[in-house]
């Protein structure tokens, strides 16, 4: 039994599944936590953090040497009650620094159909938020996720995506343009306040658009919504009056099922007299029924068409991010190699909350066994602080100065392994070379057993 | 310098501007450029400088052979364009428009069918050149409104079928191309309306006989008008819009290409129908004012 844990991902994205696929397997903003919590309960990862998106379900978990992909796959199925064989086809699994690789493409917009677009930043950063806040997010995950935040960052900076940036809500504005002569006269109708609607709307505005009408089934949120774009906020209820008067329609709901149907499109048309009329449906799972678009004056956009615009000419843009991918690749690399070593703050963090674990438990022993009323047992839980403090005093300081000096990777080896403190080493990270390694072990065999403490692992990182 | 110099010429211009245009569906450098400008702007200059020089060469103001028939037609496209140009800078319509027009003016150096000279007069009408030119111009701008209904019904289409490829993005709106149709009718269908209207004197009093109407090319001239007025009717009261309105300008820009074919200059001359019973002197002169027509043998 090895003690190195696994860095896995398991997902789908715009590039291996329809839009009628990937809204079967997306999971809903509230979802996610309960989610999380399966994959690090039964499902037995150590660490799991899910990127749903318009455009990709994906799945970062980090776990034992022994956890695999079908794990992430059954969880996958039994989740969102799909047959496995459904979407066997369209998945793709990596594992070690093809999946941290991976992630940083995602973040980076490399993955996305619409190179150098920003919405994915965001959302990635989003998906590792709700990671760490359900507690399922550890050292790991923390150093991967926040790797990728960072080298999006610079690329977007220094390698020039920015420059050369489309999005979805350019590519909104492109198609509405190619219905409407001029977007100064045009009425806009937003459905649902999420930020890729935010984005579309300014798009909209900044291409002319004046009337702009909010209507969200949280009102406070439409509110919010409307003043910050410069609209009006109206009730959910009156959305076939608004539909009626509408030139463009923006729906970007989390809602599960159509909340525009066929039939009020058909309606709204009639009032209109042929006008067309223009809907972007971003949302996954999909909020406006599709038969909707057989109307012709009627153009139904979803996501995987705006993403089809937005992905012509993209040439430039592949050539910047071509130019990037072997730092991608080297910093994936990289990242799992310092994720081997312990670092000095990584490693003062596992240390106190060792040592507060191992107080906590000997006070507790103490309350149960009654060995005091409440006063003495206060003078026993400041001693002990106290205790801690002096006990870890030095060994702290130690690591603080070695950081300082540019030796921290050492010491911090040297602290985790005299009091036995474990990080899961993700799968693919390089050796450290022997110089920089501490001095050996008393013992082959005390090596041996260091390598076989997993279920240490697992529980330092979490406390971590 | 003949006429057909300046004519062959202004057929060189249109296709160095139809060749922009089609280049410009692919490079927007060439779409936005200022040469199909130039290009247009020079090829109608050089057919008007030539159909003046024709006018002076021959002492006529009205055309009634193929060549004549053919540069007036191609004139009056080239104006409908540069007019549509310059009002809405509509430059990939010049990718359907200037091919013909150029096309036109090839075909015409090769015409030699001869025109039927109009009765003396009729001739000495001053309606007579009011027809020509409205008749003309109302083709010229039906026929321009048929482009730009080509072009709004492929754009739909590429919008309904999501093509997004490089014709997608080289063509205008879906509004602006009905608009643009919308207005070459409405201008087209004011002129044609003079035309028919002047056409229809000049028949009734020069000699057309009690029949003139029955004609096929004047049951085509009225059919077309009748489409253009109902499509005009629908546009105001809402009901024919979108893909149906363009379809409507193409049928009436068949009508059209209907009455060119009808109006015989490409044709050798037959007996028409009640030229033997009518007197010799009023034959002639019904000859001349038939009605508005493509081929205007005023």
């Amino acid at each position: 039994m090895s003690a190195a844990p696994a860095f896995l991902l398991v997902g789908l994205s715009h590039k291996t599944a329809h839009v009628a696929l990937r809204e079967r397997l997306a999971f809903r903003v509230e979802d996610i936590p309960h989610a999380l919590g399966q994959l690090t309960g039964p499902a037995g990862f150590h660490e799991a953090a899910i990127l749903s998106t318009c455009n990709r379900v994906e799945i970062y978990a980090a776990g034992g040497a022994a956890a695999d992909a079908s794990g992430l796959r059954k969880f996958l199925a039994s989740f969102h009650g799909v047959n496995e064989a459904e979407f066997a086809g369209a998945l793709y699994e990596r594992r070690g620094a093809e999946a941290v690789e991976h992630l940083f493409e995602v973040a980076a917009s490399l993955d996305s159909q619409i190179l150098g677009e920003t919405e994915i930043l965001g959302q990635a950063r989003e998906a590792y938020r709700i990671a760490a806040e359900a507690g399922a997010a550890g050292p790991v995950l923390r150093q991967i996720f926040e790797r990728s935040f960072f080298l999006a960052k610079e690329l977007r900076g220094e390698g020039g995506l920015s420059g050369v940036q489309a999005s979805v809500s350019s590519a909104a504005v492109e198609l509405a343009e190619k219905i409407f002569e001029d977007l100064r006269g045009a009425r806009a109708l937003v459905l649902g306040t999420g930020e890729m609607a935010q984005g579309i709307v300014r798009s909209l505005r900044a291409a002319g658009v004046s009337d702009l009408v909010v209507a969200s089934r949280t009102l406070e949120r439409a509110e919010a919504f409307a003043k910050a774009e410069g609209g009006r906020c109206a009730p959910f209820e009156k959305l076939p009056e608004h539909l009626a008067q509408a030139d463009i329609v923006l729906v970007s709901t989390a809602a599960p099922h159509y909340i525009l149907t066929a039939e009020h499109v058909e309606r709204a048309q009639h009032a209109r007299h042929g006008k067309p009329l223009f809907i972007i449906d971003i949302s996954v799972p999909r909020n406006v029924e599709p038969e909707a678009n057989k109307r012709t004056d009627t153009f139904l956009y979803d996501i995987d068409d705006l993403e089809a615009v937005a992905g012509e000419g993209r040439e430039q843009r592949e050539k910047i991010a071509g130019s990037w991918r072997p730092k991608l690749v080297e910093e994936a690399r990289s990242i799992l190699n310092e994720l081997a070593e312990p670092l000095p703050g990584e490693t003062a963090r596992m240390l106190v909350a060792h040592v507060s674990e191992m107080r906590r438990a000997e006070i507790e022993a103490l309350c149960s066994a009654g060995i005091g009323d409440a006063e003495a047992m206060e003078r026993i839980e400041r001693a002990f602080d106290r205790f801690q403090s002096k006990l870890l005093h030095g060994a702290l300081a130690t690591l603080k100065e070695s950081a300082r000096d540019g030796d921290g990777a050492t010491a911090a080896q040297w602290v985790a392994r005299l009091f036995r403190l474990h990080a899961p080493q993700p799968e693919g990270a390089v050796k450290p070379d022997a110089a920089s390694s501490p001095p050996a072990p008393a013992s082959k065999e005390d090596l041996k057993e260091k390598s076989r403490e997993p279920a240490g692992a697992k529980a330092d990182s979490k406390e971590s | 310098m003949a006429a057909q110099h300046f004519f062959l010429l202004s057929a060189l211009a249109y296709a160095v501007g139809a060749g922009v245009a089609l280049g410009g569906l692919r490079w927007s450098s060439l779409r936005e450029g200022p040469w199909q400008h130039l290009a247009v702007i020079a090829a109608v200059l050089l057919q008007t400088i030539g159909i003046g020089v024709h006018c002076a060469n021959s002492s006529t103001h009205f055309f009634t052979s193929a060549a004549e028939t053919l540069w007036l037609f191609s004139w009056a496209l080239g104006i409908g364009y540069l007019a549509l140009l310059a009002g809405l800078g509509m430059r990939s319509l010049g990718a359907l428009i200037l091919p013909i027009a150029a096309a036109l003016l090839a075909a015409s150096h090769f015409t030699t069918q001869p025109g039927e000279p109009p009765a003396a007069a009729a001739a000495a009408h001053p309606l007579l050149p009011v027809h020509i030119l409205s008749a003309f111009m109302g083709y010229g701008l039906f026929l321009t409104a048929c482009a730009a209904s080509v072009l709004y019904l492929e754009e739909h289409r590429l919008l309904k079928r999501k093509m997004f490829g490089v014709l997608f993005r080289s063509l205008p709106s879906l509004q602006k191309l009905d608009r643009a149709a919308l207005l070459c009718t409405w201008a087209g269908f004011a002129l044609f309306t003079l035309a028919v209207g002047t056409g229809a004197f000049l028949a009734k009093h020069y000699g057309g006989g009690e029949t003139w109407y029955l004609e096929p090319k004047i049951l085509a001239t009225q059919a077309t008008w009748l489409v253009f007025l109902v499509l005009l009717v629908g546009r105001l009261s809402g009901r024919l819009v979108g893909r149906a309105s363009a379809k409507t300008v193409l049928f009436g820009a068949v009508l059209v290409v209907a009455t060119f074919l009808l109006a015989h200059p490409f044709r050798e001359a037959a007996p028409r129908q009640g030229a033997a019973s009518a007197p010799a002197d009023a034959r002639g002169a019904r000859t001349s004012v038939e009605a508005p027509e493509l081929g205007c043998r005023s």
